[in-house]
């Protein structure tokens, strides 16, 4: 693409109405760390305006600084025509700006009631928790979520169900703008479906949305606009119905790209067994089955909680399980810890990278190494210099962006990070590996990067297990999709009858029975 | 019936996760041996001394607990005590027990005061900034005060020391008082339980639009008038002055606080689990006394039983995934 389709959109807009917000060449740097280098965006009453851009593009920072929670370094922005500035979230939200962020600002210790009810009152004032449960049910009703239990404590909820509490709270401050910044991503489709309406709501009211996502097919719904950043400008604007994914993606970009998916390549139907289990229990698995041939790649997928999770962490032996019989590598197994499954060939990509996956003080060089240290062996630099030239090779087949081997994996952006966490088990002589939704949270063209190296991971003769939360990467990465539900296996689809709505059926169909 | 029954679930639920039952446990398992092998606790000269024994330890552990739920810690504790239990004592020589009152409450406080701007707004270790406080707050007690001296008034050491009614002690009562004021803050004010959340998730804190550093600065002003309190009592019971009198109680708070089963990683604890502990923790000399043990082994006990009781939690959780998989 070659063209640059900024311009046009404002035009046919302004005669309607003032913007409520202008952002004029909008900065921030972190010392020499520039996230925003040069922001313009105007937003209007009651239109939905998506950002855009890969991770590190500085779309949440430009959504971060209107809520108030990032200071800009400098720039200028108007609010109804007046300059405005917010010296903490709330100072924003009175002002008339929300934000939903990422699945984990809301206080895990305290109850939905406390989250949603304690952030308006002064310190000294007195607090109850009954009143406050009824409030809070009462705001919970009034935007539609009766399922949420107002008196259980946030660490206690599901992920989407945190979501959901944390753009509630968003949402009931009655604002003027409304920033979602990547809050679909932890969602079900039934959540997003309910997103969608409250922010139909909302731009009936005049309220403005800003919707900050990764996730192309939502914004094509949602948006009336979408403007793309890149690098931390803002480089250009689509109106609805006007962009072709793959636009969008080389805007992103800055490049020409395709969304696309590596081929499927065959599995042949004596490949040798690499993992089955039979009846595998543990807690939230009721009897799980499966079987995995050396090159397939096998999706795991169902609505979010149905044990997917514990799934992955029980045949890995995270997690204490029994199974009536349970092969791995050929070798049969009665119960398995983690050091013993890697032993027997078994890798693992786990859910949060940051947490269990990364040690985000160590270099990249030994983040890559961690399950192959030896006790009383070297460790360190030297450990690193004498793995050095496969490290490399890995680190260049993925392309992870890095100052070298010593810079702290912290530092990488997230893609980068994920890709260090699979990288560790490329190259290693290994016949199962088990991911738990890689690509989460990765932009397009890492998640591309990663798609290609799994597939020539498993043509290379490992057996993928792949919990995904994205329907389309099962139906297009995936051999065969188990789609689970109360901690078994109720579907296998393959081949013909794999696709995205056969699995979406699959997993709520089950319900409906 | 079903409306009466909704909170007090509620209750039980919260407190059990704030931790509170194994020390409760340890607590009765304790005091029943302790009956056993004194049966004279149950009087009243043996209760009082008893009281003033863990009024003291039970307040200081309480100043700890509210800083170590907030996600710091507070090694100026038992240094505070001493100051404010030298200043009190210096006080009450030629002032009201009102004036001297105020005075040692408003050095505890300052010294909170000083703790909290150097970590909330100066964004420095808790640890560093209140081993320093330590060390300061120690050298200007000793430049007031070198040896034990001072005096309290009698009617003053009757009032935190004696007897309310017989059997009851008027040291606990206080101690009950202050615990249920304290409960109050954490549990029924907004700072209280912006105390919990900055333990639990500072950005999240910040996110409600509640201030972090503002929370952080209320939790140690807090703890420091709680330490003082427990500094006041001490000179109550002792009736004098003495620059070493807090030193004992900075390791048995961060003890106490251990024994209740709170987590040093913030976020959560338990009051009355806290007390209970120190309860033990403080009687445990006298029960070896008893025993006829030499009270040499006082600290070993100590150190068993706080490990067994925190280890409690940990069994109980192996024992149900192990009755889990079994089914």
């Amino acid at each position: 693409m070659t063209t640059n389709p900024t311009g046009s959109v404002a035009a046919t807009k302004v005669a309607a109405t003032e913007p409520i917000v202008q952002i004029k060449d909008l900065r921030k740097n972190y010392g020499g760390v520039i996230a925003v280098s040069s922001a313009t965006l105007e937003i209007y009453p009651g239109e939905v305006i998506a950002l855009s851009g890969e991770n590190g593009a500085g779309k949440s920072t430009v959504g971060k600084i209107l809520a108030g929670s990032v200071e800009p370094s400098s720039g200028e922005i108007l609010l109804a025509g007046q300059p405005y500035q917010a010296k903490s979230v709330l100072d924003a939200r009175k002002q008339g700006i929300a934000i939903a962020f990422q699945e984990l600002s809301l206080v895990p210790g305290w109850t939905v009631a406390e989250n949603l009810v304690l952030s308006d009152m002064p310190s000294f004032k007195g607090f109850a928790h009954s009143p406050a449960q009824r409030q809070a049910r009462e705001m919970l009703e009034s935007v539609g979520l009766t399922h949420i239990d107002p008196s259980a404590p946030v660490a206690t909820l599901s992920l989407s169900d945190r979501q959901q509490v944390e753009i509630a709270r968003a949402l009931l401050s009655e604002p003027r703008v409304l920033i979602l910044d990547e809050a679909s991503s932890a969602l079900l489709p039934s959540g997003v479906q309910w997103l969608f309406e409250q922010i139909g709501q909302l731009t009936k009211k005049g309220c403005a949305v800003v919707y900050v996502s990764h996730r192309l097919p939502e914004l094509k719904v949602i948006a009336d606009r979408c403007v793309v950043m890149r690098d931390g400008q803002t480089v250009g604007e689509f109106q609805r119905g006007k962009w072709q994914d793959n636009e969008l993606i080389s805007l992103m970009a800055g490049r020409s790209v395709e969304q696309s998916y590596p081929e499927k390549q065959p599995v042949s139907s004596d490949a040798e067994i690499v993992l089955d289990v039979k009846n595998l229990r543990s807690t939230g698995l009721n009897g799980f089955d499966l079987s995995v041939r050396a090159g397939e790649i096998v999706g795991i997928g169902g609505l979010a909680g149905q044990g997917q999770a514990e799934a992955l962490r029980a045949l890995y032996g995270a997690v204490p399980a029994k199974a009536e019989s349970w092969m791995v590598s050929g070798r049969k197994v009665k119960k398995l810890a983690p050091t013993s499954a890697v032993k027997l060939g078994m890798s693992f990509v786990p859910e949060d990278r940051k947490r269990d996956g990364l040690a985000l003080q160590f270099g990249v060089g030994e983040n890559l190494l961690f399950p192959w240290v030896r006790w009383g062996g070297l460790g360190g630099k030297p450990f690193v210099r004498a793995s050095g030239a496969p490290l490399s090779e890995v680190v260049a087949k993925l392309s992870v962006k890095s100052a070298g081997f010593g810079q702290p994996a912290g530092a990488l952006s997230g893609g980068n990070q994920q890709k260090l966490v699979f990288g560790r088990w490329l190259n290693r002589a290994r016949t199962v590996i088990l991911l738990h939704d890689p690509t989460r949270g990765v932009d397009v063209r890492a998640k591309q990067e990663l798609h290609q190296a799994i597939v020539e991971l498993a043509q290379s003769g490992v057996g993928v297990v792949w919990l995904s939360t994205e329907v389309e990467e099962l139906v297009h990465m995936c051999h065969r999709v188990a789609v689970m539900y109360e901690g078994k296996v109720t579907k296998i689809l393959a081949a013909q009858e794999l696709d995205s709505e056969s699995v979406v059926t699959a997993s709520i169909g089950i319900i409906k029975e | 019936m079903n409306r009466l029954l909704t909170p007090i679930r509620f209750s039980l639920s919260r407190m059990k996760a704030q931790g509170a039952s194994a020390p409760t446990v340890a607590f009765v398992v304790f005091i029943a041996s302790y009956v056993y092998i004194n049966p004279n606790l149950l009087t009243p000269f043996q209760l009082q001394t008893s009281a003033n024994l863990i009024a003291p330890l039970a307040l200081a552990a309480l100043a700890q607990l509210i800083v170590v739920i907030s996600g710091g810690i507070d090694i100026s504790i038992g240094a505070t005590m001493s100051l404010v239990n030298v200043t009190f004592a210096l006080a009450m020589v030629e002032n009201s027990a009102g004036i001297s009152l105020a005075m040692g409450l408003g050095i505890g406080a300052l010294v909170g005061v000083v703790n909290g701007l150097l970590i909330a707004y100066g964004r420095l270790p808790a640890i560093a900034v209140t081993l320093s406080m330590f060390f300061i707050v120690g050298a200007l007690t000793r430049e007031l005060m070198d040896r034990p001296g001072g005096g309290v008034s009698l009617e003053f050491s009757q009032l935190v020391s004696g007897e309310l009614v017989p059997f009851v002690p008027s040291a606990i009562v206080w101690l009950a008082l202050i615990a249920t004021g304290l409960w109050f803050v954490m549990h029924r004010t907004v700072l209280g339980r912006s105390i919990f959340a900055a333990g639990s998730s500072p950005d999240g804190l910040e996110a409600t639009g509640i201030s972090y550093r503002r929370t952080i600065l209320f939790t140690y002003v807090l703890s420091g008038l709680i330490a003082a309190m427990a500094a006041i009592v001490l000179a109550g019971t002792t009736l004098t002055g003495d620059p070493r009198a807090g030193d004992a109680y900075l390791l048995n708070s961060i003890a106490a606080v251990a024994l209740a089963g709170v987590s040093f990683a913030g976020g959560k604890g338990s009051i009355l689990g806290t007390i209970l502990a120190a309860a033990t923790l403080a009687l445990i000399s006298s029960l070896l006394f008893f025993a006829g043990i030499n009270s040499n082994w006082s600290f070993v006990i100590s150190a068993l039983i706080v490990i067994a009781v925190v280890s409690l939690p940990a069994l109980a959780k192996n024992f149900a995934t192990w009755r889990e998989g079994r089914k």
